[in-house]
């Protein structure tokens, strides 16, 4: 018998390379630091930097084994097909459990090298690299020696099944997981900071400053990977709809609401030095919720439309997330004397004090949302009987916490720190409820009267009267001093105070995602319409003609649809073509909808039940209509979101002289 | 000191805001059954969302095109229900396939508004009997 080398050894050499490295930079790291020596703890960087070399190798060596179409590669066998284009392929590597755990694996290596490139030199850096380390020791065990995506078969088979045609449907699937993925990895950054901070006895201020921009990054992925996920959804999914409180959907929901907490938190540890024990709660449980969740997700416990099938890493996320409860909560517990707070809050009605509110609610939509999600396992264990948690809970329960969250958004950073002066707070809050009155009372006459739009539209404009006077705020006394026209201050303003900027950016595309949100779901028309080919059907303000049906054939996919042709006031508007694909071998047929995007108001259109060019008898095609208004700014509100995101990442041109002029001294 | 009272304004709060959460949570539970689990008791799922689960019954599926009204007969190894459904059947629905619709119970059968096909290897054509134990959790 003869042994032949080939990718997959290659690729195995290499995770294996990367582990072993790993334990070594852990090891030195750790004596490094312990011993204060500089060469050790270089030493333990410059293995970092080794160890992305390793898996990077790895991750090409994969992704060679996928366009080359190398089925001895298990991962390659199990999940490729020949037939596939290009692009397929590439996103296959990411396509089903291992590969995607090999992804993960790969960024957690590229953000531990990353970290030792630019962290700043400090006694938190080795110890932060360590527990970066640690918990990149963690995934690389998990690809070695659990799920093995690298194993040599000894007899490869000719071809594989292709990845899931839901993913194969949409070019979506090449970023929203990448998102997904650097959000997750990012922010474990964070939690490695923390955790330092903790090892060190040094909890105060120090570790703010790096940990903010990795979590604004790393919360910011996040964020648009659920936007894009939505995306996704909206396209290929055929309910006309981007969100639907499924399990895989809440649980990265939940660690994004325990980071967006912090994200707040966060400046009043910087401005006041409180909230130092918080802090390093809410960055802990962000991290062991990502964990908690990708175990959930991937071991089969939770049913769910899009969950990975059954897999063996399971009890392993589950004793990972379990060691990292204990570690952390031991370790804060060891250093509690020095995370307590040694100043207390001087008026709840202060800057802090509505930071402080809205982590208590962003942490109770976070407790709400996963005891929905876990709710049905809770009853089966008691009771046996098998149930699901309807969206309409979820619905009821988080709606009203976010509208009182877009009511502290409003007030909170128009508010001083430590306490607010009754006459200007009195002042702004009557502008704001004005302008909130105004917009309510225009969109009741215009037609807008169910409960929850006309709060959101009311609220929404709070906010923006809300935006207007915090600009107004730093521009016009600048403007009085003499310091140019108003655009001229704005524009220097914005530029010089870029986290300020950006916050005010990001929350006003919170507003556009709330407009978004309402209308499409406040107001949204979803109709099943049986269609005689050549006769128009109304639908709405449109008419719909079905002119005629089509196939189109390439060698990995068939697509069969229906050509409809759009009229509105007899005018025509567009050529939609809803079709059905089928892909390579797979028997699941994949229905995708055709979409008129506008700004007011979607059309969307989904084939239900067959479609069959050949079929002479076939006389009519079953649609499903849908009309959702306004969900376009959802999409538009997360690029503002991106745009404001990066802007506050950016680093500051000077050391915000503005802002210290500003802020009251503390 | 103000604490006591803060703590019992915490108190009230977390005791209606929890009472508020089990209510929601109780009435948003949507159970799933098959035919012959609501057979045993019909009384505890009358009024209420259901997912009901089972095998789409030979020679029973009727579509009318124009007012889009699917009815078929949904089994398990006990007992048949006649199911009402408003829309197109999907393009794998066939007889014989495992099904999960949701709705509710209607004058004995069920009307409902979303349909599931889900494939399942419970169910051997060749005469066998359906574990309905094994439907049940490949249905879920």
């Amino acid at each position: 018998m003869t042994f032949e080398l080939s990718l997959g050894h290659f690729g195995m050499a290499s995770i294996l390379l990367a582990f072993a490295l790993t334990i070594y930079a852990m090891g030195s790291g750790i004596v490094g630091a312990l011993k204060q020596d500089a060469s050790l703890q270089t030493s333990a960087r410059f293995a970092a930097f080794a160890v992305f070399l390793a898996t990077t190798t790895a991750l090409l060596v994969m992704l060679v084994a996928l366009l080359t179409d190398d089925f001895s590669v298990k991962y390659v066998a199990e999940t490729s097909s020949r037939a596939s284009p290009t692009w397929i392929k590439v996103v296959t590597l990411w396509a089903a459990l291992d590969g995607s755990l090999l992804l993960w694996a790969w960024m957690q290596t590229g953000y531990t090298a990353l970290l030792a490139l630019v962290a700043l030199n400090s006694a938190l850096r080795p110890w932060a690299l360590v527990v970066m380390q640690g918990v990149q020791l963690f995934f690389l065990a998990v690809v070695a020696f659990v799920i093995t995506p690298f194993q040599v078969l000894p007899i490869p088979p000719l071809d594989g099944p292709g990845p899931n045609p839901l993913l194969q449907n949409h070019w979506m699937m090449a970023l929203h997981p990448i998102l997904m993925y650097l959000g997750f990895v990012g922010l474990t950054v964070p939690f490695a900071y923390a955790m330092a901070a903790l090892i060190t006895r040094r909890p105060g201020t120090e570790w703010m400053q790096p940990v903010r921009l990795w979590t604004l990054a790393g919360w910011g992925f996040l964020a648009l990977g659920k936007i894009t996920g939505g995306w996704w959804s909206y396209e290929v999914l055929g309910w006309g709809g981007y969100w639907s409180w499924d399990p895989v959907e809440n649980l990265s929901f939940v660690p994004w609401l325990t980071a967006t907490a912090f994200l707040h938190s966060a400046q009043v540890q910087e401005r006041r030095r409180m909230l130092k024990a918080w802090n390093i709660l809410l960055v802990t449980l962000t991290f062991a919720l990502t964990i908690l969740s990708t175990f959930l997700i991937r071991s089969g416990v939770l049913s769910s439309v899009h969950a990975f099938a059954e897999g063996p890493v399971g009890p392993w996320f589950f004793g990972f997330f379990i060691l990292v409860m204990l570690f952390s909560f031991g370790l804060l517990a060891l250093r509690w004397e020095q995370v307590r707070d040694r100043s207390e809050f001087d008026s709840v009605v202060s800057r802090e004090g509505t930071i402080l509110a809205g982590n208590v609610l962003f942490l109770a939509m976070g407790f709400v949302v996963l005891l929905g999600t876990l709710f049905p396992l809770i009853v089966e264990a008691v009771s046996g009987q098998l149930v699901t948690i309807g969206a309409p809970f979820f619905d009821r329960v988080t709606v009203p916490i976010w509208l009182l969250i877009f009511v502290l958004m409003g007030i909170g950073p128009l508010l001083p720190w430590r306490r607010a002066e009754g006459q200007t707070l009195a002042r702004n809050l009557a502008w704001m409820v004005g302008g909130a009155l105004l917009a309510g009372v225009l969109a009741y006459t215009l037609g807008v009267r169910r409960t929850y739009p006309l709060l959101t539209v009311a609220i929404a404009a709070y906010n923006l009267v809300s935006l207007g006077l915090l600009i107004a705020g730093v521009v016009r006394p600048r403007v009085r001093q003499g310091l140019g026209n108003a655009a001229a201050v704005f524009t220097r303003y914005a530029y010089e105070n870029r986290r300020r900027f950006g916050s005010m950016v990001v929350h006003f595309s919170v507003v556009v995602m709330a407009l978004g949100v309402a209308g499409s779901s406040g107001y949204r028309l979803d109709q099943q319409l049986s269609m005689p080919i050549g006769e128009r059907a109304t639908f709405g303000q449109y008419e719909l003609l079905v002119t005629g049906l089509f196939e189109e054939r390439r060698p990995y996919k068939v697509s069969r649809g229906a050509t409809v042709e759009v009229f509105r006031d007899d005018q025509f508007v567009t050529t939609l073509t809803p079709r059905i694909n089928l892909f390579g071998n797979s028997p699941q047929p994949v229905s995708t909808p055709s979409v008129r995007y506008t700004f007011w108001s979607d059309l969307y259109l989904n084939l239900a039940g067959t479609v069959d060019p050949h079929d002479p008898a076939q006389q009519s095609v079953i649609l499903r209509v849908v009309q959702s208004p306004l969900v376009a700014w959802i999409w538009i509100g997360a690029v503002i979101l991106a745009l404001g995101t990066g802007y506050a990442l950016l680093p500051s041109p000077r050391r915000e002289p503005m802002a210290a002029r500003e802020s009251v001294p503390t | 000191m103000k604490r006591p009272l803060y703590a019992a304004a915490g108190v009230a709060v977390l005791a209606v805001a929890g009472w508020m959460i089990y209510q929601a949570l109780y009435g948003s539970l949507v159970f799933f059954i098959l035919p012959s689990e609501y057979a045993q008791n019909p009384a505890q799922f009358e009024d209420r969302r259901i997912r009901l689960g089972g095998i789409v019954a030979n020679d029973s599926v009727t579509f009318d095109n124009d007012s889009l009204k699917l009815t078929f007969l949904i089994s398990d190894s006990l007992k048949s229900l006649p199911v009402t459904h408003h829309g197109a059947p999907p393009e794998l629905f066939r007889e014989m396939m495992g099904v999960v619709v949701e709705g509710h119970f209607k004058e004995g059968g069920f009307a409902s508004d979303n349909l599931l096909v889900r494939h399942t290897e419970v169910y051997q054509p060749d005469g066998k009997p359906i574990d309905n134990e094994a439907l049940r959790r490949a249905l879920y």
